[in-house]
């Protein structure tokens, strides 16, 4: 456990550089709500576009919506953060992987093509557990 | 310095580590999916959620399932944060032109006052053709008509950075045919607005 999230840190920080093609854009945002990408923390305007590695956060009367680029649709509560581990989409043959890690807070998904495209192919990872994503709405909450 | 950042952010994760739970929902069309739980604790569980409306407390190697009972505030403002669907519009073309014809014009109006209306909106514009001339010319043909969508949306007003154009050729026919067949269906830009 300790020497995967190790590996996932490292390779987060590996690929932190801003060449990466956009991933998600958020669509709406109320309250504190930021988008933290390496040590730059983002206000979570509508429009933004996300990166693999990126990481939202709200305060005790935020919250986030947006959508990736595979058609998945997040709705992040408040007091939350949530980070996007990995994310790769091939648009042609609709397939990829994606990983969601909810460390607090909650998180309400849409899922979209990716988790279509092979089992467990869409992940979410929970303090406590690790899930494969088969059917498309569903709400993770991690409790303080 | 990095991993000793990682080790001390992993260590408040764990002071902090807190229960999850997993509410499954019916999906939008009606239907409802199922998720597993593939590890508890860091060991591996084989266990599948499957019972719409239900709310699982994970961590454990049997998570326990139970009918979900009304929805609480906050899951109900949750889901109605949820941002609309994607919406995909369909334009068609007069054959070998980049001429949209006159029963598409309603659409694009109509995909445009989308575009407008939604926030944070990005758009794909994917342009197709029928089987009649060789590959190579359709994709260049669809190309330049998923461009001239493209343009027509930034002449009335749509930012070009909110937009990305690309031809797919003969190779997503609408309607399947033999190569050299003209077909009207299959002369068309999608749209999808997200």
């Amino acid at each position: 456990m300790v020497g995967r999230f190790l590996a996932l840190v490292a390779s987060v920080s590996l690929f932190a550089s801003p060449a990466w093609a956009e991933i998600a854009r958020v669509k709406s945002s109320v309250g504190v709500a930021a988008i933290e990408r390496g040590a730059a923390r983002l206000p979570a305007k509508p429009g933004l576009q996300l990166n693999p590695g990126d990481r939202l956060v709200t305060g005790k009367d935020g919250r986030i919506s947006l959508s990736f680029i595979d058609n998945t649709r997040f709705s992040v509560g408040p007091n939350s953060r949530v980070a996007v581990n990995e994310f790769v989409y091939d648009r042609t043959r609709q397939q990829g992987r994606f990983l969601t890690q909810v460390d607090r807070g909650s998180l309400a998904i849409v899922s979209g093509h990716i988790a279509k495209s092979g089992r467990d192919a869409m992940k979410v990872r929970t303090p406590n557990s690790l899930l494969g994503v088969r059917g498309t709405r569903f709400i993770v909450e991690v409790s303080k | 310095m990095k991993v000793r950042l990682g080790l001390a952010s992993l260590a408040l994760m764990l002071a902090s580590c807190g229960g999850s739970s997993l509410l499954l929902l019916p999906d939008e069309a009606g239907g409802h999916g199922a998720v597993a739980v593939l590890e508890a604790n860091g060991k591996p569980v084989d266990a599948v959620v499957s019972q719409p409306d239900s709310r699982t407390k994970l961590g454990s190697s049997s998570p326990t399932t139970r009918p979900a009972g009304q929805l609480k505030q906050d899951e109900v403002a949750l889901l109605g944060g949820m941002p609309p669907p994607p919406r995909n519009y369909v334009l068609y073309f007069v054959e070998g032109t980049t001429d949209l014809t006159p029963d598409s014009r309603p659409v694009f109006d109509e995909m445009k006052a989308e575009i407008a209306r939604r926030p944070g909106v990005d758009v794909e514009v994917t342009g197709h053709t029928d089987t009649v001339g060789s590959a190579d010319d359709n994709d260049a043909l669809s190309q330049r008509r998923a461009q001239q969508i493209l343009n027509l949306l930034a002449s009335v007003g749509i930012d070009r950075s909110l937009m990305a154009a690309v031809g797919r050729g003969e190779r997503e026919l609408r309607v399947p045919t033999m190569d050299n067949v003209e077909n009207p269906l299959n002369r068309r830009v999608e749209v999808l607005v997200r």
